[in-house]
């Protein structure tokens, strides 16, 4: 927690709406010879903090490649990646595992929850990562499950949660740590329009904080209106950012 | 739901299944226990020892008696009653059957009675009556002879007249001569009458009867050898022999066993492998077997110096051992009841060397 | 995170329980059958266990188990007491000889003869009748096991009605008086053992020399395979400590029979069978947990981390299924254990630990194999639905 504080604090001395990721010419190639697929052809993206990006696109189109790159699960071919400072490609291993886990939330599709832990267990798994006792850990994850209005759920196992349920338990995991990144992979892809709208407007609400950068990726277009700005893609390239959107 | 499967009941049952294997384990492999023998075995008294086995015998040694003629025994005089008893030299053990025998006898006495009868026969004569004939047949003939004498003195005389013719004289001269010699004869008859039975007969007569007595002392003999007695003075040992059995004089089967028992004496038996570590003039032990806490020391008495096939102890006949033992007489120190003659002991023998005794 | 692994690991009841039952099942087996195995295979030289009373064996030297004994001449006896540092020596019988039941049937019998005064190598525990009634004419004592043998029809009244002593049978046309049962250990072929007095036992299988073993032991103080050395240099036999014939009668059955490849085929069976239904599911399990634990590194948790809640996983499961599996065979043994001809067969401790030790293997191989997956996994698997 101390590190991650200090680590806040660096950051803090940047400008609140500085530019949390920069790309630069990234490319990136699957498999070699004939089978060889290119997935990203020369990205060049800034996004900004304290405010929320949304990465949309036809299916293929290198959506998950490029925040797959951005949040350091991947490695691009080809160009530089620098996330909140900090060039991901000098980054290895542990430190980078331990970069992620300090500084990146994550929301995925599939919410992605331990089926064998609670509501609030899973929400604590982060902040336990990090090395915060298991205690301390549960005590904030029932704050943040408070949040995003789950207080009554929190001994609830995921399959007992509705999607929704299950994407908002997702969420205040992925906030628990105060992340500076924040990555959304079609958050409300697999939930009715409800629930998707619900998600959408905690994410608003909660996760977009100054010094925060959320990236959304989604071809939902009913969500487009969440998003101060709109990342096209297409064919691995981006095609078009709309910026001040809403 | 869940939670108290895999959190409680799960590994109460595993903890559980493994305190029953471990119980298990630990039940099933106790140590063994090595308990003592059921009865102490001998052990060595001695820092260096020579172990062999022994068998205890009276100091007479063990003296077999057997029958000197085969026979059925007619008659015991010691029952196996008194077997323990003591007994004094020349006592009558035993009879063999001799109905036989004394039949013999009583026939041979018979032939030395007749025996003896020729002898007198011949030693009383002349027989008294058989005389006065033969000196009356004398004194004929003597009467013949003064008869014809006086016959021929008449003639001669007659001659002398010439009266009669030679013829006469010559006639009455022979049968002066025959009366002569029948007087000779009469008298050499009563001569020969008178001296009685011809010495060489009386010796014929005398060898005769010795002969005859002979026989009969033989048959008396014999007759003595059907009863057994002891030889020497000596405990009875063993008894192995009731009327009405059949006895022979093969060797080898003691029908009574007799013995001194008032100083017992141990045959001990060594291996010939272990003769070189024997040393003689050494104390030695020996324990009956089956209780080996008592030991009983043994005083040295000498050394058979003939190295004999070892025989078999435990009275195997089928058992054949190709080795053999020396064996050495030891004496018992003390007189204590509990050993007994035939008996097999353990026997430990001194080997100690002379440093080793020194200490 | 070790909570979460086994959180993680209990939740999927089906897979977990079933990975506990396979493991279990390899432990079962293979503890089951390593016992059986020790077990029968020590029967082989249980005669020579039995006797606990003494510690050393004088024997022919030309012996290569224990039922394979020439005889020894009388006077051997006499030399191995000779020898220093023997506290005492006595003579012992071991033969084979033909039962001739009341009722006409035969049996195979071994004859073990005791030195008649000491009874050394007597039966320990007894279960019917005295061990003084050896000393009785015609007198032997049978083992359990046997008097089972000798008259089975009586074997399932025994409980109600006890064993009948004082019951007669011949043996080489001499009569035997059974005054005894004991228990013994149960000898590798299942003849029944009579205990008798050593100048009965010639009786019953006369042989040239009756004493096919000494037994003797050494003085306090001394060292038995000393003692044993100077016995072989003093008299030319082979003498052994009972540890030393007990391994040699042994390794002479390991050499000469088919028995530990059919055993060591079952226990591989049993070990294979734990690493397919093991190693299987849990990889399995892992495999499909993948995007759980590739959640877990996209937010920060170390490889290394990941590793340890594998291995914590396998742990738990191995743990967990080698109790129940050893319990198993516990009880296997257990409930066997009344059985006669399966007596004296139990759990061993030797092959506890060495199922443990697969048990981890197992395990090992598991976790390896699907730490494998896990190391190689592509973090952006997690964000394809």
């Amino acid at each position: 927690m101390l590190t991650f504080a200090q680590e806040a604090a660096s950051y803090e001395t940047l400008d609140s709406n500085a530019t949390a990721v920069i790309c630069c010419g990234v490319t990136k190639e699957f498999g070699r010879g004939d089978g060889k697929s290119i997935a990203l052809r020369g990205v060049d993206l800034d996004v900004a903090a304290g405010e929320m990006t949304l990465l949309v696109g036809p299916s293929g189109c290198g959506k998950t490649t490029l925040i797959s790159i951005v949040a350091g699960l991947l490695d691009p071919t080809e160009g530089e990646i620098h996330v909140l400072g900090q060039d991901l490609r000098v980054l290895k291993g542990h430190k980078l595992v331990d970069f992620r886990g300090a500084n990146l939330g994550f929301v995925f599709q599939q919410y992605n929850l331990l089926p064998a832990l609670s509501a609030v267990e899973n929400a604590a798994i982060p902040l336990i990562a990090l090395g915060i006792k298991r205690r301390e850990a549960i005590e904030r994850a029932g704050e943040l499950l408070n949040a995003v209005g789950l207080g009554s759920k929190l001994k609830a196992m995921p399959s007992q949660l509705s999607g929704g349920q299950q994407q908002r338990v997702a969420i205040a995991r992925a906030l628990g740590h105060e992340p500076k990144l924040l990555v959304c992979d079609e958050p409300t892809a697999a939930l009715d329009a409800e629930s998707g709208r619900v998600a959408m407007e905690l994410l608003r609400k909660v996760a977009v904080q100054p010094g925060r950068a959320v990236i959304v990726v989604t071809h939902d277009n009913r969500i487009f209106d969440y998003g101060q700005t709109i990342v096209h893609m297409s064919d691995g390239r981006v095609v078009e950012v709309e910026r001040g959107n809403a | 739901m869940s939670i108290p499967v895999t959190r409680i009941v799960l590994p109460t049952v595993a903890v559980m299944m493994l305190g029953f294997a471990v119980n298990h384990v630990a039940s099933e492999s106790r140590v063994e226990t090595e308990p003592p023998p059921p009865a102490t075995p001998p052990r060595a008294p001695f820092g260096l020892s020579v172990a062999a086995t022994g068998i205890v015998e009276a100091r007479s040694e063990n003296i077999a008696i057997g029958s000197a003629l085969p026979g059925i025994v007619a008659e015991v005089y010691v029952s196996s009653d008194r077997v323990g008893s003591r007994v004094a030299a020349g006592m009558p053990l035993f009879r063999v059957d001799d109905r036989h025998l004394k039949a013999q006898l009583a026939a041979h006495r018979a032939t030395l009675r007749a025996q003896q009868a020729q002898l007198a026969k011949l030693e009383a004569m002349p027989r008294r009556e058989e005389v006065p004939p033969i000196e009356a047949k004398v004194r004929a003939a003597e009467s013949d002879l003064v008869l014809t004498s006086d016959a021929l003195k008449r003639e001669l005389s007659l001659r002398n007249r010439q009266v009669n013719t030679e013829e006469n004289v010559v006639q009455r001269t022979t049968s002066r001569d025959g009366a002569l010699h029948r007087l000779e004869q009469a008298r050499a008859e009563l001569a020969l009458l008178r001296a009685g039975a011809w010495n060489a007969d009386i010796e014929v007569a005398r060898a005769n009867v010795a002969q005859a007595q002979s026989v009969v002392d033989q048959d008396l003999v014999e007759i003595d050898r059907a009863i057994v007695r002891a030889p020497v003075d000596g405990d009875l040992l063993k008894v192995d022999v009731r009327p009405g059995e059949a006895v022979s004089t093969a060797p080898g089967k003691a029908l009574v066993m007799l013995g001194d028992l008032k100083q017992l004496r141990i045959r001990v038996e060594i291996d010939e492998e272990d003769i070189p570590r024997f040393r003689a003039n050494r104390a030695a032990r020996a324990c009956s077997r089956g209780d080996a806490s008592q030991t009983r020391s043994l005083r040295f008495v000498r050394v058979e110096p003939y190295v004999v096939p070892k025989r078999s102890l435990a009275g195997e006949t089928t058992e054949r051992v190709d080795t053999r033992v020396l064996q050495v007489i030891y004496e018992f120190e003390d007189i204590r009841g509990g050993v007994h003659v035939g008996q097999q002991m353990d026997v430990y023998l001194d080997a100690s060397t002379e440093s080793q005794i020194s200490e | 995170m070790g909570w979460v692994a086994i959180k993680m690991l209990a939740g999927d009841r089906t897979k977990f329980f079933g990975l506990i039952f396979g493991v279990s099942f390899a432990a079962f087996m293979m503890s089951q059958q390593v016992s059986v195995f020790i077990g029968i295979v020590r029967r082989s030289a249980s005669q020579i266990v039995d006797v606990r009373d003494a510690p050393i064996w004088v024997m022919d030297s030309r012996i290569r188990h224990l039922d394979e004994v020439p005889g020894l001449p009388a006077t051997d006896l006499t030399r191995v007491r000779s020898v220093p540092g023997v506290d005492w020596a006595v003579p012992f019988h071991k033969g084979q000889g033909l039962a001739k039941l009341a009722n006409g049937e035969s049996r195979s019998v071994v004859v073990m003869g005791l030195d008649d005064a000491t009874l050394v190598g007597a039966p320990v525990e007894m279960l019917a009748g005295e061990l003084a009634d050896l000393h009785k004419p015609d007198a032997v004592i049978i083992d359990k096991a046997g008097y089972e043998y000798m008259w089975p029809s009586e074997a399932k009244s025994l409980a109600r009605e006890g064993y009948r002593l004082n019951r007669t049978f011949e043996i080489n046309d001499r009569r035997a008086i059974v005054v005894g049962v004991c228990r013994a250990s149960s000898p590798f072929v299942t003849l029944p053992l009579l205990y008798t007095r050593f100048s009965q036992s010639s009786r019953y299988t006369p042989e040239r020399n009756a004493m096919n073993f000494v037994l003797a032991r050494a003085k306090p103080g001394e060292n038995e395979q000393e003692v044993c050395r100077r016995i072989q240099e003093a008299t030319g036999r082979l003498a052994l400590t009972r540890e030393q014939f007990f391994w040699k009668t042994i390794h002479y059955f390991l050499a000469s029979t088919g028995i530990p490849v059919n055993f060591g085929i079952t226990i591989a069976l049993g070990f294979l069978v734990g690493v397919a239904i093991a190693g299987q599911t849990f990889y399995l399990f892992v495999v499909e947990n993948l995007k759980q634990f590739g959640s877990l590194k996209a937010m920060g948790v170390r490889d290394s981390k990941i590793v340890g809640m594998v291995l914590l996983q396998g742990l738990v499961v191995g743990f967990a299924g080698y109790c129940i599996g050893v319990g198993l065979s516990a009880g296997f043994f257990t409930m066997t254990n009344t059985m006669t001809h399966l007596a004296g067969l139990y759990l061993r401790g030797e092959a506890m630990v060495g199922v443990a030790g697969a048990v981890a293997a197992i395990i090992l191989f598991a976790t390896f194999v699907s730490v494998r997956r896990l190391l190689v996994l592509e973090p952006a698997i997690v964000f394809r639905g």
